[in-house]
Order: C-alpha cells, then sequence, then structure tokens
C-alpha cells in the first residue's frame, strides 16, 4: 500500500514537470463571469484584456517578458468566485483583474488579500469593498456615493431650488436617494418630496399628481428605466412639463420604447460613458482596434474599465520595475498620477478607490438618442 | 380640492381594471368554490396575445381604431377564453372530488406555468404595445383634465359587467349556472349539464381577464410576464372586499380598492399604498366577513 502511494505520489512529480521554468512570463490573472447571468459582460472582459495583452507583447512585452494572461471563470455568482479566486491564487499571478458584481468580488477580497495579490475590480460599485482597509485593493469603476455627488452637482448647476427625490425601495436606488439628499440637505437645497414608488406596477399617476402637487423644479429619480419610463409616459398624458433626471439604471435603449419618443424627449440621466463616447485618443485607438479584431464596440462600459485595470497594472511594473505586490501598491496608491485610462484619466486614493470624475450627463434627443452632454 | 378629485379619478381607472379581472375570480368561484391563482397569468397572456395580434394583424390599419379595437378585444376574449377551458381540463377537472386544497395548489402551479410559458415565447424583458393607436384627447370634467381613454376603460368595465350581471340573471344557460352554483347534484338532477356549465364558466372568467390584459397593454404602453401577479392579488382583493361570488360586489370592490390606494397614497404614506389597502380589506372583513355586497360566508380555502 505504501509502495502504491509512493508510487502515486512519484507519478505526481512527474506529471507536473520540472517546477516552472523560472518565471519567464509575467502572469496576469483576470477573475470575470463566463457563465452566468452577466456572461455578456465577461466576455468582453476577456476580450479586452486579452486584445491589450496582445499589443503589450507585439510590443516588446513587460520587463522583456512575454505577458500571459490566466482566466478564472467566477460564474455571477460568490461561491464560484471563491473557487476562482483560490485557483488563480495558486497559479502564481502578479496581480488579478475583476470582477463586475459587487457581491462576487467581496467573496474572492480575502483570499487575494491573505494570498498578497493585489485585486484590482472593474464593475463592483458598492461602498463598501474599500472601506474594510485591504492595501492590496483597487477599483477602477466609480463608488455608488459618487453618483450621487454628481447627481448633486448636475442639480445645483442648473440651479434647481425646488428639488424632488424619488426611488423605489431598492437598496441600490434607496442608497443612492438617501445618500443624494443627505448632501442636499448639506447644501441647504430645499427637498420638498422624498418617497419611494412600487416597482412593478403600471399606474403611476396617483405618485405624478402627488408630485405635482408639492411643485419641484425637478424630480431626481433613482432607480430603474422600466419605472422611468412609465413615469415619462403618464407625465406627458398629465401635460406636466417638469424636468426629470435619472440614475444609471436608467441607461437602456428600452426606455425610450416603452415612454415613447416625445415623452422621453428632455430626459436626462447620469452614467459613466458609453464606450462610443469615451474622450481620449487612447480610447479611440482601442476602440478602432477592438472593432477590427472582434467585430463591434464592446457592450457597456464596465468591460472597457477592465482594460483599464490591466494597463495601471502594466503602468505600475513597468515604473516599478518589478513585480512585487508591496512595490506595486505603493506606487498605485502614491505615485500613479492622472494616468491617461481609456476612461480618463485614473489616479487610486489611499482607499484604492478611483479619483477623478467618471460619470456624465446624458440628455435624449428628439430622436430618442442618448447624448452625452458636455 | 383640485388634487383630491384627481386622485379621484386616478383610482377609479386603476380601480377598473381591478374590477374587471376580478369578475373573472368571482365567477369561477361561485361557481365551484375555488380561488383560480392562474387567473393573473391569464390576464398577462391577453396582454402578449393582443400584442402579437396587433403588430402581426395590422387591425387597426385596416377598419380604423375603435373597430379595430373592438375586434382585436373580441379575438384575445374568444383565445384567452380556449385557454381557460383547456386550463380547466388539464387542471382542475382531474381533482373535482378531490379535496379543495389539491385544487388550489394546481392553480398555483399552472400560474407558474403560464408566466414561464410567457418568459420563454416573449422573453423576460418588458414589451410594448405600438402607440399612436387609441385616442389622447383630453376632456374637462369641472375644470379637471382627465383623458378620454380613463372614460373608455371604466366605461367598458362597466358594460362588460352589466353584460354579464344580465346574461346570469335573465337567460336560460345563466340561471342554469346560478343553479350549479348553488347546488351541483340538485342541479344536476334537474338535467342541467353541469360540466357543460362548468366550461362557460372556464370560458367567460378567462376572456374578461384576457380583455382587462388587452386594456391595460393599450393604455398602459408597457406588459411584461410578472404583471399577472401584481393585478392578479389586487383584483383577488377586490373580489374578497366586494364579496367573493357575487358580480356586482366585484365592480364596487376593485373600484374601492383603487379608490383607496389612490387616496391612501396621496394622503397618508405613498411607500405604504398597499399596506393601506390591506389595512381597510381587513377591517371591512372584521365587520362584514362577507365582504360589502356578499352573501354566503366565504367558506375556507
Amino acid at each position: 500500500m505504501k509502495k502504491l502511494l509512493l508510487l502515486i505520489v512519484a507519478a505526481g512529480f512527474i506529471a507536473a514537470g520540472p517546477p516552472a521554468a523560472a518565471q519567464d512570463t509575467i502572469k496576469i490573472g483576470l477573475m470575470c463571469p463566463l457563465t452566468g447571468s452577466w456572461a455578456a459582460e465577461g466576455q468582453d472582459m476577456k476580450q479586452i484584456v486579452q486584445l491589450l495583452a496582445g499589443q503589450v507583447n507585439d510590443r516588446g512585452g513587460l520587463l522583456g517578458k512575454n505577458v500571459d494572461v490566466v482566466i478564472g471563470d467566477d460564474g455571477a455568482d460568490p461561491r464560484t468566485a471563491a473557487l476562482a479566486a483560490q485557483r488563480l491564487a495558486t497559479r502564481d499571478v502578479s496581480a488579478v483583474i475583476g470582477t463586475y458584481g459587487s457581491s462576487v468580488t467581496e467573496a474572492s477580497q480575502n483570499i487575494y488579500a491573505s494570498a498578497g495579490i493585489i485585486q484590482i475590480a472593474n464593475g463592483s460599485t458598492a461602498v463598501r469593498l474599500t472601506e474594510k482597509d485591504l492595501p492590496y485593493f483597487f477599483r477602477t469603476c466609480p463608488r455608488d456615493d459618487e453618483q450621487a455627488r454628481v447627481a448633486v452637482k448636475t442639480l445645483m448647476e442648473n440651479n434647481y431650488e425646488q428639488i424632488a427625490i424619488l426611488h423605489d425601495n431598492t437598496t441600490y436606488a434607496k442608497g443612492l436617494a438617501d445618500e443624494t439628499k443627505k448632501l442636499l440637505d448639506d447644501k441647504n437645497a430645499e427637498v420638498v418630496f422624498f418617497n419611494a414608488l412600487t416597482p412593478g406596477e403600471q399606474d403611476y399617476t396617483t405618485i405624478l399628481t402627488k408630485l405635482k402637487s408639492d411643485n419641484p423644479d425637478v424630480v431626481f429619480f433613482t432607480g430603474y428605466y422600466p419605472e422611468a419610463a412609465m413615469l415619462l409616459r403618464q407625465k406627458r398624458d398629465m401635460g406636466w412639463d417638469v424636468p426629470f433626471i435619472g440614475g444609471d439604471a436608467n441607461n437602456n435603449p428600452d426606455l425610450v420604447k416603452i415612454a415613447g419618443k416625445e415623452a422621453a424627449a428632455g430626459f436626462r440621466f447620469l452614467s459613466p460613458p458609453v464606450p462610443q463616447d469615451l474622450p481620449s485618443a487612447q480610447a479611440r485607438d482601442f476602440l478602432s482596434s477592438y472593432k477590427g479584431k472582434y467585430g463591434s464596440a464592446p457592450g457597456s462600459i464596465w468591460a472597457v474599465l477592465a482594460g483599464d485595470a490591466f494597463r495601471v497594472i502594466v503602468k505600475a511594473i513597468e515604473e516599478t520595475g518589478s513585480t512585487d505586490t508591496d512595490k506595486l501598491a505603493d506606487y498605485l496608491h502614491n505615485d500613479l498620477e492622472a494616468f491617461p485610462g481609456l476612461t480618463g484619466p485614473i489616479a487610486f486614493n489611499e482607499k484604492g478607490d478611483r479619483v477623478g470624475d467618471v460619470y456624465r450627463v446624458y440628455k435624449v434627443n428628439a430622436e430618442g438618442n442618448f447624448v452625452l452632454q458636455e | 380640492m383640485e388634487v383630491f378629485f384627481t386622485q379621484l379619478t386616478n383610482g377609479l381607472a386603476v380601480g377598473g381594471i381591478y374590477a374587471l379581472i376580478a369578475l373573472g375570480y368571482t365567477m369561477v368561484y361561485g361557481v365551484l368554490k375555488l380561488i383560480n391563482f392562474a387567473h393573473g397569468d391569464l390576464f398577462t397572456i391577453g396582454a402578449y396575445l393582443g400584442l402579437s395580434l396587433l403588430t402581426s394583424l395590422a387591425l387597426t390599419d385596416h377598419v380604423g381604431a375603435a373597430a379595430g379595437i373592438v375586434i382585436l378585444a373580441v379575438m384575445v376574449m374568444g383565445l384567452v377564453g380556449v385557454i381557460g377551458i383547456l386550463l380547466d381540463r388539464a387542471a382542475y377537472k382531474p381533482l373535482r372530488t378531490s379535496p379543495r386544497l389539491s385544487a388550489v395548489v394546481s392553480a398555483l402551479g399552472a400560474s407558474i406555468v403560464f408566466s414561464n410559458t410567457v418568459m420563454l415565447v416573449y422573453g423576460p424583458n418588458p414589451k410594448v404595445y405600438p402607440q399612436g393607436i387609441l385616442p389622447t384627447t383630453v376632456f374637462h370634467v369641472f375644470g379637471l383634465p382627465v383623458p378620454i381613454m380613463r372614460f373608455v376603460i371604466l366605461g367598458a368595465s362597466v358594460i362588460l359587467m352589466i353584460g354579464l350581471y344580465v346574461f346570469i340573471q335573465r337567460t336560460k344557460i345563466g340561471t342554469a349556472i346560478r343553479a350549479a352554483a348553488i347546488d351541483q347534484d340538485a342541479a344536476r338532477l334537474m338535467g342541467i349539464n353541469v360540466d357543460r356549465v362548468i366550461m362557460l364558466v372556464f370560458f367567460i372568467g378567462p376572456a374578461l381577464g384576457g380583455a382587462a390584459g388587452v386594456m391595460v397593454g393599450l393604455y398602459y404602453g408597457q406588459i411584461k410576464f410578472t404583471m399577472g401577479w401584481i393585478y392578479g392579488l389586487k383584483a383577488f382583493t377586490a373580489a374578497i372586499l366586494g364579496g367573493i361570488g357575487n358580480i356586482p360586489g366585484a365592480m364596487v370592490g376593485g373600484l374601492l380598492l383603487g379608490v383607496i390606494e389612490s387616496l391612501g397614497a396621496a394622503y397618508i404614506s405613498m411607500a405604504w399604498k398597499d399596506a393601506i389597502a390591506f389595512f381597510v380589506l381587513i377591517l371591512i372583513l372584521i365587520v362584514r366577513p362577507t365582504g360589502l355586497l356578499g352573501e354566503r360566508v366565504a367558506e375556507k380555502v
């Protein structure tokens, strides 16, 4: 029996081969949802990071070595993500990019932290992720409270005096509404209405009538697009022309289909820019090579933020000339300033959150298209 | 005061739809003592079938808006009625002699099957009725702007309700339905084909639900495969409120529920709208356990 065991162990060593021909590549992990409900996002993330890695290798690699992207599928599910993270952590990666969902990222955070691996999330906006004092965690996407800050800025810039806030009691929408109200109260702006509708209903005329009687200059709706569309449509039927501003859950073309072009025209919402509207020259180059390779533009901004995570890591490794986690983290926290990312300038604060404006204001025009406002 | 009356009309418009769906609940309950929990999903199916027929046949282009919508509604009512009969055959008839709880469980199962079928056929995203078919004229009643469609919806609900009431009270078949509702065995001894009566009930009830589905689709524009759940629950409440098994009761219950919701949301609390409506339901049931117009004590389900 002992002999058999020995044999098996020996066979295992032989199969494993000589212990990794000592680092002739730099490995960067990518954890993304290739299956499950966000598979479309995950496929985009994979394509983008592989495209960028190919470009780095064509330029002669990183510190004279080729970049190797190691992919782990998190299945858009926290449990699968924990397994994927453990697997990636044993694959000798210098840093890990990802992932999309906040709860999925959260399940992997401590695994990377205890393995001493840098993690840069790309789509996880929940505030608490960077409130845990994890020294190696960063993200290229904005936090949920950043959106509230931009909302307040937009409301103030337009000189609205009486502001109505409407949410739908979901965690996300209520959080955004609460945060916005808090910031408005700090600025002594007058919030004349703060209440919730019941999502999934068809008739919101009762709420609109109530809103109208409070006579706001603007309504900020933090919920999702199906309800926003019904509100816009019924508001128009009532003959009420108050401006509506929505949160980033309204960035969906179905909004215009449901509301109708006339009712949707003039509606503004906050959102990170869609890939086609990305501001920089880097972004234009990137989009044209992406289209050249895969045939169409990436579906959402969140996948492009994974590309930014990759470019930031490459930059850090180049500048520090090292793949040491502490050196990289120190560089990202302190020395990276206004790095020209695909989605605009990138820098990180001491928590690992991205600094700078990512959110933009979009407006629906008369043809029903979403137009970026400068 | 103007706001009060506007909220009143808002409530009546929603209540008219609740009432129309509640009629289907009440009819089936009246005859079989069965709460047909799949009724809300028959309403959803009506809305989706209406959309398919509207876009594929382009009726309103050929015969004009009003006639087109009437033809559309009749077609959908027929189709949903047939689905109702099939539902009865597949899910309820085999359980006619079983304990009543089995039929309720079967109804819940049918509801899940229907809503998932709609999702698989039409997809999970909300669908949109084509716009510009309905007139958008706004009437002014005592200085209050009221869209014409509100009158049309309320009017259609009232007409269907009165039609049904007359049919049940004045015709021979209606008498047979009432007889089957009181005592199926005695009705059978009197020469009434009870199975035929039940089939008819399962045609009329779902057909009314289908008509409500088309109205909601046309008026609100957006339909979702999950919408039958909320509307079904509200209509069920309306039927209980008015006295389940009682046709005018469903109408009164539906309108009352719509108005309570609307005024509760406007003057008490918007987020507590549903809680207020159900609180009123509990109060009414404490004072009148049979509902407002109910005669029989609702037996336990």
